[in-house]
Formats: C-alpha cells, structure tokens, sequence
C-alpha cells in the first residue's frame, strides 16, 4: 500500500513538473539593430533597454509561466535585415519582429512581416511612412514618428516663437531629411503661419565639412534655421557652425533628433545655450518618479544614460507583454494584434496624468512631444548642457492625422 | 572520359540546386539557396570579364542595380503579369547603359578602368539616392508584387531563379568556350599578341563588358523579385566589391568558381551573422586564407591526385591592361 502510495505521489509530481516545463514556453523575439558603425550606439543602447525590459517582464510572470527571449542580430543593410527576418519566423519561431534603427530596413521588414502575418514592433525608425501610407496591420510602433515631431515643431513655431518670418532648412539628402521639412511646412501652412522659405540645403549624410553650408546660411540670413541632421551629423553641425556665430545670428530648431542625450552628451560644453531642440525622450524630463527609475536603472546597467533609442525599445518589449498577458499566450496572432490597438502603455516620457497609447487605426504609438532650449545642467555628464523650459504638446493633437496621411499617400504612394 | 569530366561540375550543379528541392530544407535555407544561385549569377557574369578577359571592373553594382530597379519600378507601375519580360528589359536597359560607360572606360587601362567604373556605379548610386522621388531614395521600394505562379511557397521563387539563372549561366558557359571567349582569354593572357594577329582588343572587351552588364542585371532583376524590395545599396560599391570577393574566393580562372565563393559568402554572412555582428571578420579571414595559401580560389586548387596541369595552364599569363 505504501509503495503503491510512493508511486502515485511520483507519477502525480512527473506528471505536474512536466505540464509547468510545458507550460512555461519560451516566447522569442527576433530583434534587428545597427550594432556597429555611426548607429551604433542605437543598437547597444537598445539592447541594454531590452534586457532591462525582459528581466522586468520575467520577473513580472507572463500566463502560463512563459518567459521572453530577445534574439539580436546586426542588421546591416535591407537586403540582410530581410534575410534574417525571414529565418527568425522560419526557423527560430519568433512570435515578433523587433526594433531597426533605419527607416529603409524598417519598410523592407515591414513587408516580411505582412507577408508572414508576424506582428513586427517597431523601435526607432521614425519614418512616418510605416504608420500611413504604407501601414499594414501587424505593424506597431512603440515611437513617435517625424510628423508627430514635426507638428509639434510647427506649433512651438507659431505660439513660443514670435516675429520671425524668413525660414530655412538643412538636413541629409534623403528620405528622413526629406520628410522633416515636408512635414514642418505642412504644419505650419496648416496652422496658418505666414513665413518666406529662404533657403534650402541638403548636405549628404556623414558630410564631414558643413563649411560652405554655413557660409550660405549666414549669407540668407533666416529668422529660423530648421534643422533635419541626426547622430554625429548635428555634433558636426554644431560645431562647426559655433565658430562663425551662427547661433547668436538666428534660432536653432531642431525637434526631431536635436535633443538626443547622444548629440548633448558629445558635445559637452560645446553646446550652444538657447537652441530650441527636442527628442522622443528625455532624461531629465518629465519629473516623475518613472522616468528618473528607469534613467538610474539604464544607467546602472551600462555605465551610462540612455539616447532616445533605449526607450522605444523598452517600450516594445512591455507592449509586446501587455498583449501577451491580455490574450493569455503568444500564438494567436490575430488576437495579440487587436489586443494592441488602442492599448495603453505607461512610458518613461509620460507625464503626470497621461498615459500613452497605441492608435488603433494606424497602429502608431500616441505620446506627447516635449520641445525646450538648452540650458546648463550638468547632472548628466558628460552632457554639460540639457533641455529645459519645456512647452508640452497633447498627444491627440498630433497624431493621428488622417489628412495628412491622405496628403503622403498622394506625394508618395501606397 | 574527357566530356564526362567536362560536364561534371554541371552535374553537381544540378544534383545540388535540384536536390534541395527534394531535401526540403524549410523557407528559410530554401530563400537562402535562392540568394546563393542569384548571386552565383551576378559572380559568374562578372567573371567573364574579370576572371576571363582580365579587366577588374569595381562598378558591377551598377547593373545589379539597373537590372533590380527597372524590374521592381516596372512591376510596382504595372503590375506583375509580365514580370519575366520586366527581368529582360532591366537586362537590356544595363546593356544600353554599358555601351556607353564601356566606349569611355575602356580606352583607359589597369587601376583608371577601374576607378572609372567605380566613379561611374558611385555617380549611379547617389542619383538613386537623392531622386527619392523617383527611386523613393535610401527607402528603396517596397512591395513589389510578383505574379500569382511565383507567390506562396518560396520554393516556387526559388525554382524560378534556379531555371533562369540556369539558362544564363549556360550561354556564358557556351560563350566563354566559343571563339569569342577563346579571344577574351588571349586579350587576358596577351593582348599584345591578339592585336598582332589582327583582333581588336578594344572592341571584343566592349562586347564582353556589355554581356555581362547583360547577365549581372539579370541577377538583380531576380533578387527584385525575391525579397519585393530594392534599395540603393544594391548600387553602392560594396555590392562591387562582393563579385571580386565571390570571385576570389571561388576561383577566377574557374567557370564554376564564383558560384562556389557566392555560397560561401552568403553563408558566411548568414552563420556567422547569427552569432556576432563582427561576422565580416570571418569573411576577411577566409579572403587573408585564400589569397595566401590558394591563390587561385577554391575551385583552383590543385589536388594531388587531380589531373595533370595542361599546357593552356601552364602558359604565363600577361596580364592585361597593365598599363603598358
């Protein structure tokens, strides 16, 4: 009787280990980023905002006991990127496509996505393309867009900036620079501002020496100097332009990317004070005690604080939880899919009181656009300089914007 | 014997692509076997003028290119249907434009060929870029369609290419073993001696550089159509530089060769890309390896128990455009 006993209490425990191991899957995300070269510094802080994200979730418990796996793979260029988001559903059974710091692998991974009906979060490409024109539905995106930038940018424009008039724009010669003084101009002729469009420049991407460039804009002397630049290209932008007084002559704007902590912390003290500048997140900004969390935990992990990318990918790996816990497992795709839009998601930008969302028709995250000018703050060196008087834009006031998207879609296409 | 041993790297090519049809590796390794013979094609038309006629173009991306977006831009504007004829024409639009870059490049020689032709796919690559749009700029274009019999199962594309790239490589393979490619060989080897005996070494290396301007179209017309995406980067000099590695890698003097270094590099990039983001470092690794202990590829390496070395093998080769 008594062994009788022992062996059914054994069969009761395989029987009960085996459904938790069964129980407890692994849920993989197949994750692409630029690791290496200019963008870099993109990726490795994307990954470091991954884990911290993963161990939150794991911790956290998903249903069934599952746990997150991120996989990252240096996405290289779209023919690659392409080629690894295929393997990544083939063959390591990813339940969703992850991250990409360039808009052109963003809208060729886009396309595996639909083709492979794969839910595909977006991080960091900001090319409003993905959330318009050419959305699809298994694609979100956990950050702002350009336009949302640049909405934001045209209302600073009319309401913090007063008696200017002559305009002028630089940014690199293609798509993403392209679209900035697009979107701005359509902004600004939307909201009614009068201004005179004095010069136009498109310097290629990496372009080491913005000498004549700056010559020329002096020579048209704007009221605004608009600029479209990213990563190292506004480093060497500003300071190469500081020498010749530009920044005393005109107003700075740079709303999309000016205010990445990578371009305040590159440039230390050479920053100019007053530039009007904004990012998708800020470090010292909101005050709450959610961002300052994750800033510090950012900043314990990797030693140090965190560029805008950290935060979308943060963001998606909750996102992607979220569902998950809504739906209760990783395998209906359709279900996760409706689960996301108009999800709410609590963001390390959010402030007091408003928590950002995901637009259910377009499938863009709808957060708020904080633009400031710098002033001196050296709490997060090596930046010495970083935003402040911030004006605040409502989330629902710049996104979504169908009339623009019927716009895109007609200057650029399906 | 002798047609056996000629038709055997034939027979291992068919044994292979087809055989993996029967194997069924999955989507995944069947899109990568489809990347590999694409690519095998763009190495091979790029050989017949590098390993064949001795002149190093750096501007091959030119014509992948050509060939991609006039494939993709005609099939996004128009529709599918015809999608084998749009393949065509980008080949026919990248021989039109060879003419042209061949009549000015070629009257130069050695290292200011070369430069030339990469001056030519970098000019290419940035109007690409900059006519975003047009080319929809460093975007590219997405989702080009493909007709219904090529849509599905990635084996359906990947038996397409394997049948197209199949009928190309084998008119090169006629080409290169004709009288004309006899002659490449000579302008490689001695263009001194092919002008002594009456040829014009100007005009056979415009009409091989047209031929394969032709065939490496056809490759990018293919890969248009695989992944539904083209981008500039299919223009930059990198995509040049791949053919030369593809080549080096294989074996120059080798037909079938660039095939073999075309599957080595696309696995490379594919397994070691998987576990580090340095995974071009393995790539110069194998490169440093080859270059130094097989200089003549892969597919030229003489084995031990390999047939004797013919006098044709043994003949010392001048190479062409040095300058002199």
């Amino acid at each position: 009787m008594k062994r009788r006993g022992l062996f059914l209490i054994v069969v009761v425990m395989l029987f009960c280990s085996f459904t938790v191991a069964y129980g407890a899957e692994t849920i993989k995300i197949g994750a692409l980023y630029t690791m290496t070269g200019r963008g870099g510094q993109y990726g490795k802080d994307s990954e470091v905002a991954i884990k911290m994200a993963v161990d939150e979730v794991n911790a956290k418990g998903l249903p069934g006991g599952a746990k997150l796996e991120v996989i990252i793979t240096d996405d290289k260029n779209p023919q690659y990127a392409v080629s690894v988001a295929k393997r990544y559903i083939s063959d390591e059974k990813v339940k969703f496509l992850f991250g990409i710091i360039s808009s052109a692998i963003g809208l060729a991974v886009t396309e595996v996505s639909k083709e492979q009906k794969v839910i595909f979060i977006g991080t960091d490409h900001a090319a409003t393309d993905l959330t318009a024109n050419k959305f699809q539905k298994y694609y979100f995106r956990s950050a702002n867009n350009t336009f949302q930038s640049m909405m934001a940018g045209a209302m600073y424009l009319k309401d913090e900036v007063k008696g200017w008039k002559k305009i002028a724009y630089i940014g690199p010669d293609y798509a993403y620079g392209r679209d900035q003084w697009m979107e701005l101009k359509w902004g600004l002729d939307k909201l009614g501002v009068k201004y005179q469009v004095v010069g136009e420049y498109w310097p290629k991407l990496y372009e080491p020496d913005y000498t004549s460039y700056i010559t020329a804009i002096m020579k048209a002397a704007p009221d605004i100097l608009v600029s479209g630049f990213w990563g190292g290209d506004t480093v060497s932008f500003i300071k190469q332009a500081k020498p010749y007084k530009l920044f005393e002559k005109m107003k700075y704007f740079h709303v999309d990317a000016g205010g990445n902590y990578e371009a305040l912390a590159a440039l230390g003290g050479d920053m100019p004070a007053g530039i009007i500048l904004s990012a998708r997140h800020h470090n010292n900004w909101p005050d709450t005690q959610a961002n300052k969390a994750y800033v510090q935990k950012f900043y314990k992990a990797a030693g140090r604080y965190p560029s805008y990318a950290a935060e979308g990918a943060y963001v998606g790996i909750h996102m992607i939880a979220e569902a998950i816990r809504k739906v209760g497992n990783a395998n209906d795709t359709e279900a996760l899919v409706k689960a996301m839009e108009g999800m709410k998601v609590q963001c390390p930008e959010d402030p007091s009181g408003f928590t950002s969302y995901i637009d259910p028709k377009t499938h863009q995250i709808v957060q708020v656009q904080a633009i400031g000018v710098t002033v001196k703050n050296a709490k997060f060196p090596p930046a010495k300089y970083m935003l402040g008087n911030l004006k605040v834009y409502p989330a629902d006031k710049l996104w979504p914007s169908f009339e623009y998207i019927d716009y895109l879609t007609k200057q650029k296409g399906k | 014997m002798k047609s056996l041993r000629q038709y055997l790297p034939w027979i291992l090519y068919f044994v292979f692509f087809l055989g993996v049809l029967a194997v069924n590796p999955g989507a995944h390794y069947t899109h990568l076997l489809a990347r590999v013979i694409i690519f095998g094609l763009y190495a091979v038309a790029f050989n017949l003028l590098f390993g064949r006629t001795g002149l190093v173009s750096f501007g091959h991306a030119l014509f992948y290119g050509i060939g991609a977006y006039i494939t993709g831009m005609l099939a996004k504007a128009s529709g599918p249907d015809l999608f084998l004829l749009y393949i065509l024409l980008g080949g026919i639009g990248a021989a039109i434009v060879s003419v042209f870059i061949g009549l000015l490049s070629l009257r130069l020689t050695g290292m200011f060929f070369t430069m030339l032709t990469l001056a030519f796919a970098q000019l290419a690559w940035g109007i690409t870029f900059k006519l975003y749009n047009f080319t929809g700029g460093d975007d590219g274009i997405q989702a080009i369609p493909k007709p219904a019999y090529l849509t599905g199962p990635v084996w359906k594309y990947y038996f397409f290419s394997f049948v197209v790239v199949t009928i190309c490589v084998f008119v090169i393979w006629r080409i290169s073993r004709s009288s004309f490619g006899m002659v490449l060989k000579g302008i490689r080897q001695n263009p001194g001696r092919i002008t002594f005996m009456g040829l014009n070494v100007y005009k056979n290396q415009l009409v091989a550089y047209i031929i394969s301007a032709f065939f490496t179209a056809i490759a990018g017309g293919l890969y248009a159509g695989l992944d539904g995406s083209i981008h500039p980067d299919m223009l930059h000099w990198p995509t040049s530089g791949n053919a030369i590695l593809m080549c080096t890698i294989g074996g120059m003097n080798t037909f079938f060769g660039p095939v073999i270094g075309a599957a080595i590099l696309t696995g490379l990039e594919e397994i070691v890309g998987k576990y580090t983001e340095y995974w071009s470092f393995s790539i110069g690794v194998v490169v440093l390896v080859v270059v130094l202990l097989f200089p003549r590829g892969l597919l030229g390496i003489k084995w031990p128990w390999g047939r004797k070395s013919t006098t044709e093998e043994k003949e010392t080769e001048v190479a062409c455009n040095t300058g002199d």
